[in-house]
C-alpha cells in the first residue's frame, strides 16, 4: 500500500536506514506533555509533506496525565514496507520530555553510538552529556518547558522543532502545516504560538558531538523482566505488600510548580492534609511551638509524592503554602520524607 | 479526530480500469472503522465505551457533531444494553453498527447468539483486548475467540488498510439473501487500533453506499401492515432445525465471502482471500499467525528465507466459517507448522486455532504436516520480530526431526526472579491506631450526632491509601476518598469498582491500598461486596471469625460503575447488606478519556458529547444517583462535597453508625482536572461554585427524613449556574448564543431540582 504517496518535494533521501530500511525517532515523555500528538503529527508530515511512508504509535495505556509514555515514529521510503508493529529500541533520534525521566527510568537505553539525544533541560549538553551518562552521540538540549510557557504553547511544538532540526531532512514547513492541520480548526487562537514554538525549538536546539572517549559505557536497550513470575508470584494476582506504591518516584509526573512550606506562617489547622490528592504532608506528634502543647505538627512536604497539583496552596488560609517553580528550587535540601520512606 | 478523517488529498490514485478515486489518508485502526462507518452512514450505532475500542464511537460523535454522518449514536447503559439497542434496532430494519472490546464482549455475550441465531446482520468491530481476571487492557485474542462460535461472521484485519477494506465488505456479506447473519471485524487492540499508517479509501462515500446497495430487511418490527412475531419460545423439535438453517447459512457465507472479496477487488484494487499465504508455495515450515503480530512474522520469513530456509506464513482474513479446505491445501507440502495463538483453551492443549488447523488437517489423511502450539503476546505482551523468528525456526526444527518436541508451550512467559522479596512497607492498620478520633453518639430520639472533627487531630490518623498512586495530578478522587476515610474508625475492608481510582491504585506490582482491596468489574462491585459481607457475617455466625470482630465494608464507584453497573447497587440496597457505597461523581468516563455518562449534565462536552454545528454536547439531564437510592428507602443517603470537608466527615462517620443497620449510599461530586479541563489548583472553589449553585446541594436522607446540610439561597450565596461553568473548558461553548437553548434549560432544570429538594427538607413525609 505504500509506494502511492507521492513526494511533495521532490525525491527524498532519509540520512539514515536500519536494516529495515527505517529511520526511527523515539520519544520519551510522561502523559499531558503531548508526545503522542507530537509523533502523529511528525508522521503526517512526511507522509502527506515529503511523500514518505511513516508509522505513528505510542505506548500507553489508561488516559491519566504524569505517567509515562513513549512515542514511536519510523519513517521509510515511499517503497519501503512498515510491517514491524513492536516498539522502536534503537531510535536515530530520541527525545526525552521530562528531564526527571532521566533519574527513575532506563530512557537512554539503546541510543546507538552515533545517535543523537535531545533532552528538555537548561543544562548544556555538555553538562547534559554527564547528566544523562552518554557513551557517544550527539547531544541536544532545549528549555522547553520555558519557551512553551513564553510562546504559550506546549512542551511537545519545541521538542517537535528541535528533534526537525536533529534529522537533518524534515521539511519544517511540512511540519508546519501538518501542526496547523492539527490544531487551527479547534484552537485557532493558538496557532501562532504552536508555530513560533516549533520554530524556536528549531533554531535554539543546542547540539554537541561527543566521541566514544570511555567516559561512560553504551547503555543497550534491555527488554525488562519483571522480578515475579509464574515460579514465584503468588498465584491469582494477590498483592500481599500493601501500600507499596509508596516505595514509587512520582517527581518525573511533577507539573513543574511544587508548593513551599513557610514554617513559621503554619497554624497546624490541618486543612493541607484534607485537600492534598498524594498524601505528601508529614505530620507527626510534637510540641506545639507556639502554645507549648503537645499536638500534630506540620514538619514539612515528601516531595517524592508531589505532582504539584498546588491544591494545598489554595487549601492553605495562612500562606504557609506557597507556589513555586520546581526548578528554582533544590528538592533535596526541602523535601522532609515520610517516616516509612525514610 | 474528525479532523483527521478529512485529512489532506495529497495524490489520487489513477488507475486504468477506471476504479472509483481513493484517497490517501495517515490514520489509526480506530479511526478508519469510524471513517467506514460513517461512510457506510449506519441507520444506528448503540455502544459503550471500553478501552481500546472507545474512539470508534468517539470519533463518530465528533463527526456526527460537524455534519459528517446521520448516524444515531446511542450510548447504552454497559455492553449488554448496547448489544440490546442494536439487536432491537436490527429488528426494526436498518444498518446497525457497534464496537467493543474483551469484557465488553463478553458482558454483551448472551446477545450474541439472540443476533444470530434470529438472523438479524449487523455489523460489530472487536478491538481485540485480553479478558479481564486480572484486567489488563491491552491486546490479545481472549476476548475474540470466545466469541468465536456463537453464530456470527468472523473476519480479521491485520492493518488499518484491512480494517477499512473488512469493514466495507462487512455489511455486503451479512446482508447477503443467502447469509443474513451478523458480523465481526476484529482487529489488535492499540498494535493496530491506536497504530497510524498510510491508508487508501474512497473518496466519495456513494462509491461504498453504491456497492453496499439498500438495505433489504427480510423483516422487521416496524410494519403494523405486517405483523410478526421475532423471537418465539422454540423448543425441541424446533431449534435444531433453527440452528441447521444458521449453519446452511454459515455455508453459504463460505462461498459468499470469495466473491465479495472478488467484487471489492474490482473496485479497490486490493484482493483478499480467506486465507492469506505468504511465501507458502514451496514452504516446508509455516507459521500460523493472525493479524498484527502476522505482519511483524512476514519480516521474519524474508529474514530465514535469505538463509536459505524453504518457510512461509499462513495469515487467515476469515476465521468464521473456518477455511479448513484452504487451511488443508496450504498444508499440502508443509512438515512443520507453528500454530500461534494469542490466548489459551486452558486445559485443551493448545489455543483455539491450534485445535482448529489440527482438526481440519485430520480430514486429510495424506497430510504429514506436525502441529506446535505455542502461546503468546497475552496481555498485550509485545512480539518482537525475534519472536517470530524463533517460531519459525521451531517450525524448521520439526520439519527436519518429524518430531514435536514440545507440542504446546507458553512463549515468552517469565518464570521470575527466585531470590527476590517484594519489600515490605507497611505493618497493617491496627483497630485502635484508626479509632478514637471522633465520638459518634445516638441520642434517645434515635439522632446520631459527630463530635470532635478536628483537622489537624485527624491528620494523626492512618491513612488507608498510600502515596505514589498514579492519579493526575489534583484529582479530585483521592482528596475524597483521604476526607471521607477520616470519618470511618476502626477496620475497613474496600471494594472499587473499575475505573480511575481502581487502575490508578493498583498497577501490579504495586498497591496503595494499605487495607485489604477487591476488585471486581463494575457490573458487578456491590453483588461482590454483598457477598464479602454476608460470607463475613455467616463465617462469624459459625465461629470461625472471632464474634467480636468489626469490619466496615465500603464499595468506592465511579459514576460510570453507576451506569453500568446499576442494576446489582439497587439489588444489594434492596437486601440491605451492611455496607457503604460511595460514589465519586466525576462526570463522565474518565478513565477510558472522557466518554459520557449519564450523570453528564446537559450541554456539556465530552469524547462521546461532542460540541458542533449539529451538535451541542450532550443532549439529555443528569441522572440524580442519589434520589433513585432514596427511592430504595435504605437507612441512610448522602451528598457530600470537599469544599464542606468537615460536613463530608460528619456524614462518613454517619455512614457508618448506619451501615450497622443496612446500606448507605453517598455520592461525592469529584473533580477531573483533565476531563473538566480546569485548573488543578482551583479545585475546592470548583466544587463550591457548583455546590453554591444548587446543581450539587449537599443534603442527607436519613430512615427517608430529608435533611438540607446547607442551603446556599438561605445564605445569600446561591449564584447562577453560569458561576460554575465559566470554569471548567468543558463548558465553555455554553457560552455562545447558539447554546442559549441548552443553558437555559440546563438552569432551569437545577433549580426545579433545588426547589423539590427544598421542599422534602421541609416536609419529613416527601
Amino acid at each position: 500500500m505504500a509506494g502511492k504517496a507521492r513526494s511533495g518535494g521532490g525525491k527524498v533521501r532519509l540520512p539514515k536506514k536500519n536494516k529495515f530500511g527505517f529511520y526511527e525517532i523515539r520519544m520519551e515523555s510522561i502523559g499531558g506533555l503531548g508526545a503522542n500528538v507530537a509523533g502523529k503529527i511528525l508522521a503526517e508530515a512526511v507522509v502527506f509533506g515529503m511523500g514518505l511512508n511513516a508509522s505513528a504509535f505510542s505506548s500507553y495505556g489508561s488516559e491519566k496525565k504524569g505517567t509515562p509514555v513513549k512515542a514511536f515514529v519510523r519513517i521509510a521510503s515511499p517503497r519501503t514496507k512498515i510491517r514491524i508493529n513492536s516498539p522502536i529500541e534503537e531510535p536515530h533520534v530520541l527525545a526525552i520530555f521530562h528531564e526527571s525521566m532521566v533519574k527513575t527510568l532506563p530512557v537512554t537505553a539503546g541510543l546507538p553510538p552515533d545517535g543523537t539525544v535531545i533532552l528538555n533541560t537548561k543544562k548544556s549538553p555538555d553538562e547534559a552529556r554527564d547528566y544523562m551518562k552518554i557513551a557517544s552521540g550527539t547531544v541536544g538540549t532545549i528549555d522547553a518547558t520555558d519557551i512553551a510557557i513564553e510562546t504559550k504553547s506546549r512542551v511537545n511544538m519545541v521538542m517537535l522543532g528541535a528533534i526537525v532540526r536533529a534529522s537533518g531532512f524534515i521539511n519544517l514547513d511540512a511540519v508546519k502545516e501538518s501542526v496547523r492541520e492539527a490544531f487551527e480548526a479547534k484552537y485557532p487562537a493558538a496557532m501562532p504560538g504552536n508555530l513560533k514554538a516549533l520554530e524556536r525549538g528549531f533554531n535554539e536546539v543546542q547540539f554537541k558531538t561527543f566521541k566514544d572517549d570511555g567516559k561512560y559505557e553504551p547503555v543497550p536497550f534491555e527488554r525488562t523482566l519483571p522480578q515475579l513470575g509464574y515460579e514465584n508470584a503468588p498465584i491469582g494476582g494477590t498483592i500481599y505488600t500493601v501500600g507499596n506504591t509508596a516505595l514509587k518516584d512520582m517527581s518525573a509526573s511533577r507539573t513543574g510548580f511544587i508548593p513551599v512550606f513557610i514554617k513559621d506562617k503554619c497554624v497546624r489547622c490541618g486543612e493541607c492534609d484534607i485537600y492534598c490528592p498524594d498524601y505528601c504532608f508529614v505530620w507527626e506528634k510534637g510540641i506545639d511551638p507556639k502554645t507549648g502543647k503537645e499536638g500534630m505538627i506540620l514538619l514539612g512536604i515528601d516531595y517524592q509524592y508531589c505532582k504539584g497539583c498546588l491544591r494545598c496552596t489554595k487549601a492553605c488560609r495562612f500562606g504557609a503554602l506557597v507556589p513555586g517553580k520546581e526548578s528554582d528550587y533544590n528538592i533535596d535540601e526541602i523535601i522532609v520524607k515520610h517516616k516509612f520512606a525514610r | 479526530m474528525a479532523k483527521g478523517l478529512a485529512a489532506r488529498k495529497i495524490s489520487e490514485e489513477k488507475k486504468p480500469l477506471a476504479r472509483p478515486v481513493q484517497k490517501i489518508t495517515f490514520l489509526s485502526g480506530n479511526e478508519v472503522a469510524a471513517l467506514a462507518a460513517s461512510q457506510i452512514n449506519y441507520h444506528v450505532m448503540g455502544y459503550y465505551p471500553i478501552t481500546p475500542s472507545t474512539e470508534i464511537a468517539e470519533n463518530l460523535d465528533a463527526m456526527k457533531a460537524e455534519g459528517i454522518h446521520d448516524i444515531r449514536m446511542i450510548p447504552g447503559d454497559g455492553e449488554h444494553g448496547a448489544a440490546g439497542i442494536c439487536f432491537g434496532a436490527t429488528t426494526a430494519g436498518g444498518r446497525v453498527f457497534n464496537a467493543t472490546s474483551a469484557n465488553g464482549l463478553l458482558f454483551a455475550f448472551e446477545q450474541l447468539p439472540v443476533q444470530s441465531g434470529t438472523r438479524f446482520p449487523m455489523v460489530f468491530n472487536i478491538v481485540t483486548r485480553s479478558v479481564s481476571g486480572p484486567l489488563d487492557i491491552r491486546c490479545d485474542h481472549s476476548d475474540i475467540m470466545l466469541a468465536i462460535n456463537t453464530g456470527w461472521i468472523i473476519l480479521l484485519a491485520a492493518n488499518p488498510q484491512e480494517v477499512y477494506d473488512m469493514n466495507i465488505v462487512a455489511p455486503k456479506i451479512g446482508e447477503h439473501p443467502d447469509v443474513r447473519l451478523p458480523v465481526m471485524v476484529a482487529f489488535d487492540g492499540f498494535f493496530t487500533s491506536h497504530q497510524k499508517r498510510i491508508v487508501h479509501h474512497f473518496e466519495d462515500r456513494e462509491v461504498v453506499q453504491n456497492f453496499l446497495g439498500p438495505f433489504k430487511p427480510t423483516v422487521t418490527s416496524v410494519d403494523p401492515k405486517n405483523p410478526v412475531t421475532i423471537g418465539p419460545y422454540m423448543n425441541d423439535p424446533d431449534l435444531i432445525n433453527n440452528k441447521k438453517q444458521l449453519s446452511i447459512a454459515m455455508e453459504n457465507a463460505y462461498r459468499v465471502i470469495p466473491k465479495i472479496f472478488r467484487e471489492y477487488a474490482k473496485l479497490s484494487g486490493r484482493r483478499y482471500n480467506l486465507l492469506e499465504l505468504y511465501r507458502m508455495e514451496d514452504a516446508e515450515a509455516a507459521l500460523f499467525i493472525l493479524n498484527s503480530a502476522a505482519e511483524t512474522a512476514k519480516e521474519a520469513v524474508d529474514i530465514l528465507r535469505k538463509e536459505g530456509l524453504k518457510v512461509g506464513l499462513v495469515k487467515p482474513q476469515v476465521i468464521r466459517p473456518f477455511p479448513a479446505k484452504e487451511i488443508v491445501a496450504a498444508m499440502k507440502n508443509v512438515k512443520g507448522l507453528v500454530v500461534a495463538d494469542r490466548q489459551d483453551n486452558y486445559g485443551a492443549w493448545g489455543g483455539q486455532m491450534t485445535l482448529e488447523v489440527k482438526a481440519a488437517l485430520k480430514d486429510d489423511p495424506t497430510n504429514k504436516t506436525k502441529v506446535a502450539s505455542r502461546i503468546y503476546g497475552i496481555g498485550g505482551k509485545e512480539f518482537f520480530l525475534d519472536d517470530a523468528i524463533e517460531m519459525l525456526r521451531e517450525a524448521v526444527k520439526i520439519a527436519k526431526t518429524r518430531k514435536v518436541q514440545v507440542p504446546y508451550e507458553y512463549h515468552g512467559a517469565n518464570p521470575g526472579d527466585k531470590n527476590y522479596v517484594p519489600k515490605k512497607v507497611f505493618d497493617p492498620i491496627k483497630e485502635e491506631e484508626a479509632s478514637g478520633f471522633l465520638r459518634v453518639e445516638t441520642d434517645e430520639s434515635g439522632k446520631i450526632d459527630v463530635k470532635g472533627i478536628v483537622a489537624r487531630n485527624l491528620t494523626a490518623m492512618p491513612k488507608r491509601i498510600a502515596p505514589g498512586h498514579g492519579a493526575c495530578p489534583g484529582c479530585g478522587i483521592f482528596t475524597n476518598l483521604n476526607i471521607f476515610m477520616k470519618g470511618l474508625q476502626g477496620h475497613v475492608v474496600v471494594l472499587f469498582h473499575t475505573g480511575c481510582g481502581m487502575v490508578v491504585t493498583t498497577g501490579y506490582p504495586y498497591t496503595a491500598h494499605k487495607v485489604t482491596y477487591v476488585h471486581n468489574l463494575f457490573q458487578n462491585g456491590a453483588a461482590t461486596l454483598s457477598g464479602i459481607v454476608e460470607m463475613f457475617e455467616e463465617r462469624k455466625r459459625r465461629g470461625e471469625i472471632p464474634k467480636d470482630e468489626k469490619i466496615t465494608f465500603l464499595m468506592v464507584t465511579g459514576d460510570g460503575g453507576h451506569d453500568i453497573g446499576m442494576g446489582p447497587s439497587i439489588g444489594a440496597a434492596m437486601r440491605g447488606h451492611r455496607m457503604i457505597i460511595l460514589e465519586y461523581d466525576n462526570q463522565g468516563y474518565q478513565n477510558t478519556g472522557s466518554q459520557l455518562s449519564f450523570t453528564v449534565p446537559l450541554g456539556h462536552q465530552t469524547s462521546t458529547s461532542n460540541f458542533g454545528p449539529y451538535q451541542h454536547g450532550k443532549t439529555t439531564h443528569h441522572k440524580d444517583t442519589a434520589q433513585i437510592f432514596a427511592a430504595c428507602h435504605i437507612p441512610y443517603v448522602f451528598t457530600a462535597a470537599e469544599c464542606n470537608y468537615r460536613d463530608m466527615i460528619r456524614k462518613a462517620a454517619k455512614a457508618q453508625k448506619y451501615a450497622e443497620e443496612g446500606l448507605v449510599f453517598g455520592k461525592v461530586l469529584s473533580i477531573c482536572p483533565l476531563a473538566w479541563r480546569t485548573e488543578e489548583r482551583l479545585a475546592m472553589e470548583i466544587i463550591q461554585a457548583a455546590v453554591d449553585c444548587c446543581f450539587f446541594p449537599l443534603y442527607e436522607v436519613e430512615h427517608g427524613i430529608t435533611t438540607l446540610n446547607y442551603d446556599p439561597e438561605e445564605k445569600g450565596k446561591k449564584v447562577p449556574v453560569t458561576e460554575w461553568l465559566k470554569y471548567m473548558g468543558k463548558t465553555k461553548h455554553l457560552f455562545r448564543p447558539e447554546c442559549k437553548p441548552e443553558l437555559e434549560a440546563f438552569q432551569a432544570e437545577v433549580d426545579r431540582r433545588w426547589r423539590r429538594l427544598k421542599e422534602m427538607h421541609k416536609n419529613p413525609y416527601l
